[in-house]
């Protein structure tokens, strides 16, 4: 058996983290679910204590990631995450409220594989979840491929 | 500045008058001098003819009398016509010595008395010569030899005298006279130069200084133009950053608005889900209550349970409570959204081309042609300059314009937009105008803030459209302004610059 996909929440906002697990949980994802509040504590868990991410080496990991934290940007975690040799295949969902068509192409630009706007509306919510519900159970068809 | 100037060129005027007067007064006094002097000269050469008159008389006299004697010793007859002449031309000239000596009373009187002795002494004479005519030319000899003078020759003798005294002093006095003349003369016209020489020199060190004054005014103005430049391209900085801190101010906020919004949004859902959840439960129960109570047969399990009496309307108040949150949200939602949208648009790149107004107006009408035909409105066109500017942002301006215009229609009466323009100054000034219900003179700032809406709430909208249109137009470097009355229509006027270069744009946006 393959290591099942952990899944990494970097979201400052509790309610949306919540929204966010109940939905992924709605659609039949039972994953594990890392959750982090602030960029800092997510670096340290993803890049080890010695920065170089070989902690997390060979995990199947995926990177669910709010590009407006209080201590760092989400665009500078999604950059170290794409630059750094262990963790670059991860897959990385960039969640923000932003549906700045500049700031999305930035993040295509650094290698985030979906971007989702956060939408008021809930079944648009619901209906991206869904997906990113789809998105976890493709890559978890092939696990060890990571 | 102004009455300095004024100043001097009054006093530039008066110097310029001063000079043109003593230059005359010179001219004038040299004129009157120079005939002075003249005059005088006159009475010098008049004292020197009286003099060489005198001198002539007196020859004259002598030679009348040498011819006297002359004949008296040898009774030659050529001595008698040379005595014949000298005694002839004697009464000419002393006639002519006394017209010369009219002017003065006392050689008026000297004269008249040489007038006397002379005839007394050409009486002699005549005596003498009678004498030796007579053969008595002894007589007179003896006279002579006698040495007897008469008292008519040392009369001559001493009238003459007085007379070229007399003359002497004239001439002494007349020459100097002649010499004060000349030296007046010529101090007035040297005295005159030099005033005006001074007035010259004092107009030049005036005009130097008036133009140095104006050299020192041109340099403060080009100063105070550069200071000017500077201070408007520092307010301008100053406006634009400020511009930029409240679009970037305006972006964060509703950007962090949205995020409390999204977890409104989701638990409210969550509620709703929870909500149905807990109805339904509670008409299960309520159910299986009743079920139990009137012990039940074979009914189907799969019959939905329903609610009622008390229940179901805690249920519709439970529902109506969260369709106004949803409702509200839903409102919260698209006020951020068009926020985010304007200051996304305030971010915007505008960039300037040519812009054919008429084809550009010419769509958006037909895009809103339907619209026009649902409410019967009529679009008419007018003139339409064309003019360089950014395509997007005049699209923008001219579909809110149109599409207000259309929307808020006077009931009953069949709409009716012209659009029109003309070009004045470089700046090209556009009229959207309807007949429709128009907007109280009250309300005609309101209409432009963001939000605000004005009238008769019958209409879906935001209140963003004009806030919106203005400012673009102030973006693209012009204005608007509105003319309304209620009930009597409505007319938006757009003035914008013709050739707009992109100057008024955020550069670093």
């Amino acid at each position: 058996m393959s290591d099942p996909v952990t899944i990494i929440m970097i979201e400052d906002d509790e309610g949306h983290a919540r929204l966010i697990e109940r939905n992924i949980r709605r659609s039949g994802v039972n994953n594990e679910i890392v959750p982090f509040t602030n960029g800092t504590e997510a670096i340290k868990y993803l890049f080890g204590t010695d920065g170089t991410g070989a902690d997390r080496k060979g995990q199947a990991l995926l990177i669910l990631l709010d590009l407006n934290l209080p201590d760092t940007s989400g665009i500078d975690i999604l950059k170290r995450v794409k630059e750094n040799k262990y963790l670059k295949a991860t897959p990385v969902v960039v969640l923000t409220t932003t549906d700045d068509s500049q700031e999305i192409k930035r993040c295509y630009e650094l290698g985030c594989n979906v971007y989702i706007t956060k939408p008021v509306n809930y079944e648009s919510f619901a209906n991206a979840i869904r997906q990113l519900g789809l998105f976890f159970s493709v890559i978890q068809v092939p696990p060890a491929a990571i | 500045m102004t009455p300095v100037s004024r100043r001097r060129t009054a006093l530039q005027i008066l110097l310029l008058s001063a000079g043109f007067l003593v230059l005359i007064a010179v001219s004038v006094a040299s004129v009157l001098l120079v005939n002075k002097a003249r005059d005088d000269n006159a009475w010098v050469v008049h004292t020197v003819e009286v003099e060489s008159q005198i001198a002539n008389l007196l020859v004259e006299v002598r030679r009348a009398e040498s011819a006297t004697r002359a004949y008296l010793l040898t009774s030659a007859p050529q001595y008698l016509t040379e005595y014949q002449t000298a005694t002839a031309g004697i009464p000419v000239a002393l006639d002519h010595l006394s017209n010369l000596t009219t002017d003065n009373p006392a050689q008026v009187a000297n004269s008249a008395k040489l007038r006397t002795a002379i005839e007394q002494r050409l009486a002699e004479f005549a005596l003498g010569i009678d004498r030796v005519k007579n053969n008595d030319a002894a007589t007179s000899v003896a006279i002579l030899r006698n040495n007897t003078s008469t008292d008519a020759l040392e009369a001559i003798a001493k009238i003459g005298r007085d007379m070229r005294a007399e003359e002497d002093r004239l001439f002494a006095l007349r020459t100097a006279t002649a010499d004060r003349t000349q030296v007046f003369a010529s101090s007035v016209t040297i005295a005159g130069s030099c005033m005006v020489l001074a007035l010259a020199g004092f107009s030049i060190v005036l005009l130097r200084r008036s133009s140095q004054a104006r050299d020192e005014a041109e340099a403060r103005l080009l100063d105070n133009n550069l200071n000017l430049e500077a201070t408007v391209d520092e307010r301008t900085a100053d406006l634009r950053e400020a511009n930029e801190e409240i679009q970037r101010f305006a972006y964060i906020v509703s950007h962090d608005l949205r995020s409390p919004l999204v977890n409104i949004m989701g638990f409210t859902s969550e509620l709703e889900e929870l909500r149905g959840d807990i109805f339904k439960r509670i008409a299960t129960l309520n159910r299986s209550a009743s079920m139990a109570l009137a012990m039940p047969d074979d009914a189907t399990d799969t019959a939905e349970p329903e609610l009622e009496g008390s229940d179901k309307q805690l249920s519709d108040d439970f529902t109506e409570s969260l369709a106004f949150i949803k409702s509200s949200i839903a409102k919260m939602d698209r006020l951020i959204t068009a926020i985010l949208n304007l200051t996304r648009e305030g971010r915007r790149e505008f960039k300037p081309e040519r812009v054919d107004v008429r084809e550009l107006i010419e769509s958006i009408v037909k895009t809103v042609a339907h619209q026009a035909a649902e409410s019967s409105a009529t679009i008419q066109l007018g003139a339409l300059p064309n003019m360089v500017s950014d395509r997007l942002a005049l699209e923008q301006i001219f579909s809110n314009l149109i599409d207000n215009a259309l929307k808020y229609l006077k009931d009953g009466v069949p709409g009716a937009v012209t659009i029109g323009g003309r070009t004045k100054l470089g700046f090209a000034i556009y009229e959207v105008k309807d007949n429709g219900r128009g907007i109280d003179a009250k309300d005609h700032q309101r209409i432009f803030d963001l939000f605000r809406r004005a009238g008769t709430q019958d209409k879906p909208g935001q209140g963003i459209g004009l806030a919106h249109v203005r400012a673009l137009v102030r973006r693209l470097g012009g204005t608007m302004s509105v003319a309304s009355e209620l009930h009597n229509g409505s007319t938006f006027t757009i003035t914008l610059p013709v050739n707009w270069t992109g100057k008024n744009r955020d550069r670093d946006s």
